[in-house]
């Protein structure tokens, strides 16, 4: 797929945000999502993609065709904010018609084109409304209309969930995901909310203090994050930095952490590299004995802390000097009782080791013997 | 307070809380007396026959007639000028900001014979008035004097108001309009100036006050001519001159009217401007 917008080491300097050498491109047809904490600039990328501001350096190229001193009238690009800026003095018709008045068709067209895009996204009784009596997702719809209408040919939306409560949220994300399939329609979403992530974006990247850090698919990023930043911000809780003390050409290998060894399997490292690893919290399931089932991992620990966390138990629990966390239910919590203090067994598969740094490869990559490697038996 | 062996209870504490609040009150409430007094001894003093024989007399009404038509256009003229020099420095950042924005303001911290001096010089022997009065517009003791002066006194009035409107509106709103297919322009006149309508309409407010009670500037500029460059404010010290206090306090009572319509006006306005 060809990228429709990239951008090249785009840099801007607004005083209180920047953006530093950002690189990346959009594929026709994607939904691309920018995920970053409030104030890593995210907001900034996507004013300056919109023409909002000229970058010091770099530039925006849309269809191949740079745009970077373009007005944004000229870009046919849509926006969404997160406060929606709906005009105040216009109601939803006006609104969702203000892109196609002066544009050389009729008032009975617009008005079927107005009515067309309302009726999909279920506004088409609030037309006549006055923009401050809608609720949150009331306005939202309209925005989205709004930006629709004029048919641009990559929609960027800034945060555009985030005012919403959780149910408008969930009813949002499956509008948007219904609408923007049917219309065909390359999105480009900056969002804090790894959620909007995985219910939205088969493209994903990571922005921070201004820098693009990490850009793949949410599987690739959320699966294998990179260290430091990125891992903390997509929820790798349990990263682990150690060192392969044997591995096989079959990807089966042991890791010498914290004193403690962990088997991993399907990563193809080099022994004696050093390796940083890790098990997403929900990979690890909990008992209060070990058992005899085929995940190797089997960590007896002392439950250090807990944090419950709406329906689910977040649990810390410690061996010697290696630190991991768990999720358990309210109810699987109560019943194995994983009170501070008590004994546990952390179980994780040897697959559910995530290699987030360290020398490894796909086996096509490697050499046919590997030396030094030797074969770690039933991982 | 433990160290001045003074232990800071609740009734202490109290009773300092209220001897703080009865200060300010009183202050509060001797300053608007005092100043409610001075307007109704304005309103009380003449008897109703001669203020109504002096509002009829034909000096009053060119007088009003006068004031009215100037400042009409004045706040027509005063109003394009704030909308854009109130939007420029709103929207657009360039070197010499602040210094444009303290220069527009300056004309405030003026006292209105100084700036009715400036004027006069700039019209009346500079090179801008030798080249008008090559064109034939004689503008120094004209009634065009009392537009100049009176769009020089109140546009900076205004333009606080309308740039402190403007600001108040993210410009998030043209990004929108513009991603819509609007250019700059169109932007700022479909969406901008109809958002700050509220603003721009009190600073319209603002400046027609203003401009109705502006003294200093017109008196220096057009001079106080009776009949001929008499606005509200002249009539008023013309008569105080002459000793004819019924027709000074008439065009007293005009202007309070005028000046007290227009705080009422701004006030309703004013939650919607964001100084």
């Amino acid at each position: 797929m060809t990228d429709i917008l990239s951008v090249q080491e785009l840099s801007v300097d607004l005083g209180e945000f920047s953006l530093k050498d950002v690189s990346f491109g959009v594929p026709e047809g994607s939904y691309c999502c920018l995920l970053g904490a409030s104030g890593a600039g995210k907001s900034v990328l996507l004013e300056t993609i919109m023409g909002g501001f000229y970058p010091e350096k770099g530039k925006v190229f849309l269809r191949g065709k740079d745009v970077t001193s373009w007005p944004p009238e000229k870009r046919k690009l849509g926006i969404i904010f997160q406060d929606y800026m709906l005009f105040p003095h216009l109601n939803v018709f006006e609104n969702i018609a203000f892109g196609l008045k002066g544009k050389g068709i009729t008032r009975v067209e617009y008005e079927e084109k107005v009515r067309q895009i309302s009726t999909q996204l279920h506004i088409q009784d609030l037309l006549h409304r006055d923009i401050s009596t809608l609720s949150g997702g009331e306005q939202q719809r309209t925005a989205l209309a709004r930006a629709l209408i004029t048919k641009p040919e990559i929609l960027l939306m800034d945060e555009a969930f985030s005012a919403l409560d959780l149910l408008s949220r969930e009813k949002m994300r499956k509008l948007v995901r219904s609408t923007i399939k049917e219309l065909g329609i390359t999105v480009l979403h900056v969002t804090h909310d790894s959620e909007d992530v995985w219910a939205l974006a088969d493209q994903v990247a990571v922005i921070h203090e201004g820098k693009l850090l990490q850009h793949g698919t949410p599987e690739e990023v959320f699966c294998c994050p990179r260290p430091g930043y990125v891992a903390g911000l997509v929820g790798a809780r349990n990263v682990l930095r150690g060192r392969v003390e044997e591995c096989d050409d079959m990807g089966n290998s042991v890791i010498e952490t914290q004193g403690e060894c962990i088997y991993s399997a399907g990563n193809w490292l080099l022994k004696g590299s050093e390796v940083i690893s890790s098990v997403r919290p929900e990979d690890i399931m909990v008992a209060r004995e070990e058992m005899a089932i085929s995940s190797r991992n089997q960590i007896r620990v002392t439950i250090t802390d807990t944090e419950r966390r709406g329906p689910l138990v977040w649990l810390t629990g410690t061996h010697g000097k290696l630190h991991l966390h768990a999720v358990v239910t309210v109810s699987s919590y109560e019943s194995l009782e994983l009170d501070p203090g008590s004994e546990a067994v952390f179980i994780f598969k040897a697959r559910a080791v995530q290699i987030l740094e360290g020398s490894s490869g796909r086996s096509v990559d490697l050499p046919s013997s590997i030396p030094d490697c030797v074969s770690v038996e039933d991982i | 307070m433990e160290k001045m062996g003074i232990p800071l209870g609740k009734t202490s504490l109290e009773m300092g809380n209220r001897i703080f609040r009865a200060a300010l009150g009183g202050i509060t409430v001797l300053f608007s007396g005092l100043l409610i007094w001075s307007v109704l001894s304005l309103l009380l003093m003449p008897e109703g026959e001669e203020i109504i024989e002096s509002a009829l007399s034909s000096e009053m009404i060119y007088s009003v007639q006068l004031s009215l038509m100037t400042s009409l256009l004045s706040v027509i003229i005063v109003m394009f000028l704030a909308v854009c020099i109130g939007y420029v420095l709103a929207r657009f950042h360039f070197p010499g900001h602040h210094l444009l924005r303290t220069i527009v303001d300056l004309p405030m911290a003026f006292p209105e014979l100084v700036l009715g001096l400036c004027l006069l010089l700039l019209f009346g022997h500079g090179p801008l008035g030798d080249w008008l009065k090559g064109m034939g517009i004689h503008v120094v003791f004209s009634k065009w004097a009392i537009v100049i002066a009176q769009v020089f006194t109140a546009a900076p009035y205004a333009i606080r108001v309308v740039y402190g409107t403007f600001r108040g509106i993210s410009p998030r709103y043209e990004l929108v309009a513009r991603s819509l297919g609007c250019s700059q322009m169109k932007a700022f006149l479909r969406v901008s100036v109809p958002m700050a309508r509220g603003g721009i309409f009190a600073a319209a407010v603002i400046a027609f006050a203003r401009c109705m009670g502006c003294f200093g500037t017109v008196l220096i500029l057009a001079g106080g001519t009776r009949m001929y460059t008499e606005t509200l404010p002249i009539t008023l010290y013309l008569n105080i001159s002459y000793g004819n206090l019924a027709m000074a306090m008439t065009s007293g009572i005009i202007l309070i009217s005028i000046s007290l319509a227009a705080i009422i006006v701004f006030e309703m306005l004013n939650n919607e401007v964001v100084l």
